[in-house]
């Protein structure tokens, strides 16, 4: 039986991008990690110096050593350990993208109860990504 | 002349090897962090990533064997066995539950057993309490997360042991609001050879407790799928396999919201994440293809043991033993 016969146009077209977003994501993810383990390019710090302070706090962590977190790595990409981070970012960001691409198709579908519920799970995903319900700076 | 095994009986070996060698795993952490001087942990990062990496990649092969979602193992074990801070271990926890959802997300979709209306309606306020829930567990004292980590841990093995979920539960009468939402849907099963429909009923209840499951995925960095199903499946009445494959869907929007927490606070180091991520998604699919050929209540019942353990520890953690 055809996988797609119980599943409407709104889950096809989240499972769309999904498919191709989790791909990419694990591609990105792995290379990434492989540039920055492998030092192909240069990092803040030092792997070995990260693997010192892992014991610690993730706030007492960031007072030691300069590792990237929320957006604070956006001005300078071509660093090691910013492009694994970057990874990740995008990893946490594919959900975000999926929803916001449904959002026109259920429009489309003249589906106001989930139109609203998308776009207000959307918002509350990109206020967590900003940092403003989230505790960012 | 040809050797014919007992199919029983390898199935048995086969499990006894596989839960051997993730035992073994964390006796070898133990050796490895029990060398006194402090210069060896830090020239050994790599060893470790590669211990990170066996251990979640059998973490990966079990956990699919055992029908439990990785990340509901890889905290409490992870955190119990190497040398990572709690925050980090949390903020991986949260990356491996995320990754896992999003690669098995998109068929599960196409063949409409996870249903997009019942996980939104239910993603929606379950987002909300994840991220409260991340901000207070990155707040508060390590002692204190460690402590309500090993009770909540000790519980999710009890509730594992004496669960028994209902595969196709009969929901005559769907609630209004359910109605009003449209959740209801129909999906092939392969088992049955047959078109099944279904219908959710009490869900005010099962949103509620979408809360409290939110909350504590984001405060201990847990795939909540422990949680998830039975919700899904014993409070809303939904069959087993929608309950399965939605609850996948589910994680990936409340981990997405939790996750943002942990990156704004610096909880998440690539260097843990990314090897635990690798390993456990090439546990899982290992796992899938090796489900048939193991003997999957021995494996289920001595990860409830690992489970049970695991939290015992986080608890003596908690108490400063």
């Amino acid at each position: 039986m055809k996988d797609s016969v119980h599943a409407d146009r709104v889950q096809l077209a989240y499972a769309s991008v999904l498919g191709i977003a989790s791909a990419v994501g694990m591609v990105l993810i792995v290379v990434g990690y492989l540039i920055y383990v492998f030092e192909l390019l240069p990092s803040a710090a030092s792997v070995s110096d990260v693997a010192a302070h892992w014991h610690l706090r993730a706030s007492e962590l960031h007072q030691t050593v300069p590792v990237p977190s929320g957006w604070d790595w956006t001005g300078d990409v071509l660093r090691g350990d910013v492009l694994s981070y970057a990874s990740i970012i995008y990893l946490s960001a594919a959900t975000i993208v999926c929803l916001a691409f449904i959002v026109p198709v259920l429009i489309g579908e003249r589906d106001a109860i989930y139109t609203i519920i998308t776009i207000l799970q959307v918002c509350v995903l990109v206020f967590a990504a900003a940092g403003i319900v989230s505790g960012g700076h | 002349m040809a050797i014919v095994a007992n199919p029983g009986t390898s199935r048995f070996i086969l499990s006894s090897l596989l839960t051997g060698a993730l035992l073994f795993i964390p006796s070898l952490v133990f050796a490895a962090a029990s060398v006194p001087s402090a210069d060896s942990v830090q020239l050994a990062w790599w060893i470790w990533m590669a211990l990170l990496f066996i251990f979640t990649f059998l973490l990966g092969i079990i956990a699919v064997i055992a029908g439990v979602g990785g990340g509901v193992l890889f905290v409490p074990i992870v955190s119990s066995f190497f040398p990572f801070h709690l925050d980090f271990v949390r903020g991986a926890g949260l990356l491996v539950a995320l990754s896992g959802a999003l690669s098995a997300g998109a068929p599960l979709l196409r063949k409409g057993l996870a249903n997009l209306k019942l996980a939104l309606s239910m993603a929606l306020i379950g987002s909300v309490s994840s991220i409260a829930g991340a901000m207070v567990g990155l707040a508060m004292p390590e002692k204190t997360v460690q402590l309500l980590l090993g009770l909540t841990i000790i519980f999710i093995s009890f509730v594992m042991y004496r669960s028994k979920n209902s595969a196709y539960p009969d929901i005559r009468t769907p609630d209004a609001l359910s109605s009003a939402l449209r959740i209801n849907g129909i999906y092939y099963d392969e088992q049955m050879k047959k078109e099944i429909n279904w219908q959710i009923h009490r869900t005010p209840a099962g949103l509620l407790l979408f809360i409290l499951i939110g909350f504590m995925a984001g405060m201990f960095g847990l795939g909540a799928g422990f949680a998830n199903v039975p919700v899904f499946n014993l409070v809303l009445g939904a069959p087993l396999r929608v309950s399965v494959a939605t609850s996948v869907f589910v994680l990936s929007i409340n981990d997405t919201a939790a996750a943002w927490v942990y990156l704004h606070k610096g909880a998440v180091l690539p260097l843990i994440a990314v090897p635990s991520i690798a390993g456990m998604m090439l546990g899982t699919k290992i796992g899938a293809k090796l489900l048939t050929k193991i003997h999957t209540n021995l494996v289920r019942r001595i990860v409830i043991a690992l489970l049970a353990v695991a939290g015992l520890r986080a608890l003596l953690k908690g108490f400063g033993i």
